[in-house]
């Protein structure tokens, strides 16, 4: 172990520019980060979190209260995880959906003004992921067909109308899936969803 | 699959195409000098006679997804396994890189991950998301593009049909001007694949040893 | 512990311990508000055009999300990006049809490439050093305009010169059109291993001076003189699918195709039977053949018309071509050049062609209209399973650019040699989407010509040998975030333009070229007089002249969702041939071919050829590229040089062992592949590796060929002779790792080779 971790850090010179002819063409400016991407885990502590199968609480940056916009029949399908129809990611909104109505509704509420500032600034909000699968885990999983199967959200996501910040609630395990799969007679072959 | 050996002009499009698509890494000149580069699908050569009177013959050569796969038995934790619609599958969750199913292929197509790949940014734009990343101490080989498969079923089953013969096109198939690879279902006798696999020019790699491969190469005809 | 966990935890320790040390995980980054709508994990397909080479194949890319790091007023952040994934063939494309070359699968890596240029640049150090330092766009513009109108204030605009890729796009023309205005000379085009030679030669057999399309679905049979037509020459692509069918598209029916040259190409494998002969006397060869079709009466000599008429003795018969007399020139038996012309004569419809090697020469054009008369005189030009010439558009009628053409440009070697000599010196140099440095024999000195050269701006995206001498470098965009644009020379039965509007937004703080030039010229003191504000609106005053393919849908839209236009042109649109205009340039008749360097001294014919990889290096750049296993040889990030094994072994030579290849001009050291498809006096280099400049994956990597060149040039036309050198080599070590074979023996190499 001793030994990888001296590789690891032979890897970190290799990494950096080959020539001089590559500084002057692209400096690294401040807070950006490095110039490669890997597989592997950006920190330790996410390494052994991963390792360890915890997940982090998603802290969102902002308290968006779904039961509110449930409540107020905004179909989370039509208007802010409008993607969830049509293929395989939900998405989560960006400012400017927000602002689409928030331009004019409830502009007093200071969580709406920190929007608007937000959008102002070209900034988008950093949610967090609440469900969603571990790079390691290699689901490929894809919302459209199984909500053409009419598979319900709630299914999966619980309840989330009767939630402000949405909570993982519903542990999505393999068994989760593969009982899900068999009671409804679809593919549990391992290349199904694993590829 | 079959590979029409008269058509195929070794041109390596099918080689690329399949690093694009399948997000596999380059791993340098050091890597590739002791033998750890990775290429899905190779086209090999073949020489043939001697000055003047020579001869050269090109062979793409993928994963074979032999009925009787030889990788199959040998794997430890069922990482290599066959699926219900006859692919041989890698399963990347569950291999733990003994590496056995590499010495039991007698085609060569299986390759280790020795390290993390890494792209150099912003290479990784370019990514496929529809594939996964394979990580350090993983086998991985030729899927025939699995995600296109599951894409094209998702696809057809939306619009309430069947997938039709043709529709599904592995990376290196899409990728071939001169169509030397053909892909369908070979399950069904009136594909265009089924109907080339009749053919008597057809043949497969190293089928004494048993291991009912799946690939159908058509020989190159020679001049009458 | 198990070994999985083992591994996972050796891996964390060792990435982690990476990543520590070197910079700031991801997630610390803003994000920026996305500018398009984009749905996430959904593909979407646009059409593009791919750049690479001249074949102008139409491309169709899968666009998808993709979080993308970006800089935004100084601000280094997270934005989600509409970004390019994948590169395929458009199915529909006239030229293509659905099928993409190696290296057009690889240009994607061009966009994404992490040595890109992102911003504009000013020399900040000694020339050639590389130290930049960062520039705004109003700056680097606003020097430039000063440059030029320095010249211009000293009446002297005929010091401004530009060297370009060559084409005959819409790109070309404006920058032809921007020299004119500005009274410059026209742009230089020098392709290393450029068709001039054949274009010259169809200009006087057939009044067509371009490159021609061949009808291969339809042949009966193929005779290949040298043309790599299914790797690298003309319009490879579209030559493939012809061949795919021919072979096996015909059921009962299957073509057969002979290929001449004395190295086996990558084309040359696919041959039934593969003829070598001595280099630079194909054209002999050529005319032996239609000696003996005469002879025997399949086609008379008046089939050959204008094309026979050029061969010095074609209406007696060429009885100086006698089977014989081919055997003793070409070194061909005699008997096999009677059975080759039985076979070109008896099947209808045949077709010869010649391309590459046997026109770098200098005797070339000689070769070239031989071959031109062969075919016109079994019936091959324009009939099916025959060769054609695609119509071209005429681009200055078409965009409606009237003002002053530039007038002809002087050579690059003419150039460097003025500029070295005190003859009329270049003071501003433009340079785009050339690397002549790279490119052109040393002794023609272009690089010490362009050294004193007051002020070189380049607009590459890349440093290069040649960029890396400028003062001013003002980046394009890649091809994928800029309007693109082709007029396909050949590979289509009907003429074509293809045109993609960008596929994405640009990643980096680069211009398209195009547009840049056209702001040159608004800001100019004297504004040149160029009737488009953007290039785009050029495109479009070229698009509304042409009819739509499709109802209700003007063609400049029609043609935006397609990738290409396709179709008859209307009147005044096309290039008009030439036949007859040009006075009669006489006969021409053989000549031995002339090769730099003793017999005795250098005892090998020296064949460079573009890399199936890299073409003439300017795709060195790309990893994928570099790791695709060569077709014949299998080597990866190498060079290296072909050998016959009779050859070898007498000079003790094995594959990968170091030698030394010299000329008259220069040395180079690399090593060795020891190969049957090469004749025993020659060897062969491919083109592409050996760069100084050029990025992290190709500096430092490999040999070029072309150092080794002598500046001989094709007679007729001034075109670089580039097989026409002659070389020694020895020995001078053993394999020292340099030459990478993904064939051969087990993959992973066992353990004591690791610590090589």
């Amino acid at each position: 172990m001793c030994l990888a971790a001296f590789a690891g850090s032979v890897g970190c010179r290799l990494f950096e520019p080959a020539s001089s002819t590559t500084d002057s063409a692209a400096p690294l400016l401040p807070g950006q980060s490095t110039g490669v991407f890997t597989t592997a885990r950006p920190t330790l502590a996410g390494a052994l979190n991963d390792f360890f199968g915890r997940r982090p609480i998603a802290d969102q940056p902002l308290e968006f209260p779904h039961n509110v916009h449930v409540g107020k029949q905004i179909m989370c399908t039509e208007y802010c995880h409008e993607s969830v129809t049509k293929g395989p990611v939900a998405g989560l909104p960006s400012v400017s959906t927000c602002m689409i109505c928030h331009a004019a509704i409830a502009t007093d509420r200071p969580r709406i003004q920190q929007l608007a500032a937000l959008s102002e600034k070209g900034l988008d909000l950093q949610w967090a992921r609440v469900y969603g699968y571990a790079t390691e885990a290699r689901v490929k999983f894809n919302h459209a067909p199984h909500i053409r199967a009419k598979v319900e959200c709630a299914t999966c996501h619980g309840d989330v109308g009767e939630q402000t910040v949405a909570q993982r609630n519903v542990d999505l395990n393999m068994g989760f899936c593969v009982n899900c799969h068999n009671a409804n007679n679809a593919s549990v072959d391992c290349l199904a969803c694993h590829f | 699959m079959a590979a029409d050996l008269d058509r195929c002009t070794g041109c390596g499009a099918c080689v690329v195409a399949c690093h694009a698509e399948n997000n596999i890494s380059t791993v340098g000149a050091g890597q590739a000098a002791i033998g750890r580069a990775k290429h899905w699908l190779r086209v090999e050569r073949y020489w043939e006679g001697d000055f003047p009177n020579v001869g050269l013959k090109f062979v793409p050569v993928m994963c074979q997804q032999c009925d009787n796969a030889p990788c199959e038995p040998v794997c430890p934790t069922y990482a290599s396994h066959h699926t219900e619609d006859g692919l041989n599958a890698q399963v990347y969750n569950r291999c733990i890189g003994t590496r056995y199913c590499a010495n039991a292929c007698p085609y060569n197509v299986r390759f280790f991950d020795f390290f993390n790949p890494s792209w150099e940014k912003p290479l990784q734009l370019q990514l496929n998301p529809d594939v996964s990343l394979r990580e350090v101490g993983v086998m991985e080989k030729c899927t025939f593009c699995v995600q296109r498969i599951r894409g094209t079923q998702i696809q057809a089953k939306a619009e309430d049909r069947e997938v039709r013969d043709g529709e599904i096109q592995p990376a290196c198939v899409q990728s071939c001007g001169a169509r030397a690879l053909v892909f369908g279902d070979l399950a069904d006798p009136e594909s265009e694949v089924s109907r080339l696999s009749r053919s008597p020019r057809g043949s497969k790699l190293l089928e004494d040893l048993g291991t009912q491969p799946k690939v159908n190469y058509l020989s190159r005809q020679s001049q009458a | 512990m198990d070994r999985r966990s083992f591994i996972k935890l050796t891996a964390i320790t060792g990435t982690s311990a990476t990543l520590a040390g070197c910079g700031n995980p991801e997630n610390q980054l803003i994000r920026f508000i996305p500018a398009e709508d984009i749905v996430p994990g959904v593909a979407v397909w646009k059409p593009g055009v791919c750049p690479l080479c001249r074949a102008g194949c139409g491309l169709t890319v899968r666009v998808m999300d993709a979080d993308a790091e970006v800089v935004r007023d100084g601000q280094a952040g997270i934005v989600r990006i509409a970004a390019a994934k994948k590169l395929e063939g458009a199915p529909d494309h006239p030229v293509n049809r659905g099928g993409l070359c190696p290296r057009g699968q690889a240009a994607i890596q061009i966009t994404y490439h992490p040595d890109r240029i992102t911003q504009p640049l000013r020399r900040a150090g000694e020339r050639g050093q590389g130290r930049y330092e960062a520039v705004s766009w109003d700056g680097a513009l606003t020097e430039i305009v000063s440059r030029l109108d320095a010249l211009e204030g000293a009446g002297n605009q005929r010091a401004l010169a530009a060297v370009t890729q060559s084409g005959r796009g819409h790109r070309s023309a404006l920058i032809g059109r921007f020299l004119g205005a500005y009274g410059a000379p026209g742009p230089i085009a020098y392709e290393l291993f450029g068709d001039e030679v054949l274009r010259r030669a169809n200009g006087l057999s057939f009044g067509r001076q371009q490159l021609p399309t061949f009808d291969l679905a339809n042949a009966r049979y193929v005779l290949s003189l040298g043309a790599d037509f299914l790797g690298t020459w003309n319009s490879p692509v579209a030559q493939s699918v012809g061949y795919g069918r021919m072979r096996q598209g015909r059921p009962g029916l299957r073509g057969a195709f002979t290929q001449v040259e004395s190295r086996m190409s990558q084309t040359g494998a696919g041959a039934d039977e593969w003829v070598p002969v001595r280099p630079g006397t194909e054209g002999v060869l050529a005319l032996g053949l239609a000696n003996l079709i005469m002879a025997a009466q399949l086609h008379p000599a008046s089939a050959a018309g204008r094309a026979g008429a050029l061969i010095e003795g074609w209406n007696a018969g060429l009885a100086n071509y006698a089977p014989r007399e081919v055997e003793r020139i070409t070194g061909l038996a005699a008997a096999r050049v009677e059975r080759l012309a039985r076979q070109l004569g008896d099947a209808r419809p045949a077709v010869a062609m010649v391309g590459g090697p046997p026109l770098a020469h200098s005797n070339g054009l000689f070769t070239a209209l031989a071959v031109n008369a062969l075919n016109a005189l079994i019936g091959a030009v324009e009939q099916p399973g025959g060769m054609f010439f695609t119509p071209q558009l005429d681009v200055a009628t078409a965009s409606k650019a009237s003002g002053s053409v530039a007038s002809p440009a002087p050579t690059i070697d003419r150039l460097a040699a003025d500029g070295l000599s005190g003859g009329p010196a270049t003071q501003v140099l433009l340079v785009d989407g050339a690397n002549p440095v790279f490119t052109t024999p040393r002794a023609w000195r272009v690089r010490e010509a362009f050294e004193k050269i007051p002020y070189i701006a380049s607009f590459s995206s890349f440093l290069d040998e040649t960029s890396i001498l400028s003062d001013l470098i003002l980046p394009d965009h890649s091809f994928l975030e800029s309007w693109t644009e082709a007029l396909p020379e050949s590979g289509s039965m009907v003429a074509v333009a293809s045109v993609a509007p960008p596929v994405m937004r640009p990643l980096h703080q680069t211009r398209a070229t195009a547009d840049v030039l056209l702001e040159i010229g608004r800001r100019l003191r004297r504004p040149l007089d160029l009737p488009w504000q953007t290039f785009d609106e050029m495109l479009a005053a070229t698009f509304a002249g042409l009819p739509s393919a499709t109802a209700d849908v003007d063609a400049w839209t029609d043609a935006q969702a397609k990738g290409a236009w396709a179709g008859p042109l209307p009147a005044g649109l096309a290039v008009a041939g030439t036949a007859g205009a040009s006075a009669a340039p006489g006969t021409f008749a053989f000549t031995a071919p002339l090769f730099d360097g003793n017999a005795e001294q250098y005892p090998f014919y020296f064949l460079p050829y573009p890399s199936n990889a890299f073409l003439d290096g300017s795709l060195a750049h790309l990893p994928w590229l570099q790791e695709m296993p060569d077709p014949l040889s299998s080597a990866m990030w190498s060079s290296w040089v072909e050998i016959n094994p009779a050859t070898a072994e007498r000079l003790g030579i094995g594959t990968g062992d170091v030698v030394e290849v010299a000329s008259a001009h220069g040395a180079l050291r690399t090593a060795a592949v020891i190969t049957p498809g090469i004749a025993p006096d020659m060897v062969a280099m491919p083109a592409g590796q050996g760069h100084r400049t050029f990025t992290r994956y190709a500096s430092g990597r490999g040999e070029n060929p072309v150092e080794l060149l002598a500046p001989v040039t094709d007679a007729a036309t001034a075109a670089l002779a580039w097989a026409a050198t002659r070389v020694r080599m020895s020995r001078v070590g053993p394999p020292d790792g340099r030459l990478i074979l993904f064939a051969g023996g087990m993959r992973e190499h066992p353990a004591g080779e690791h610590q090589r």
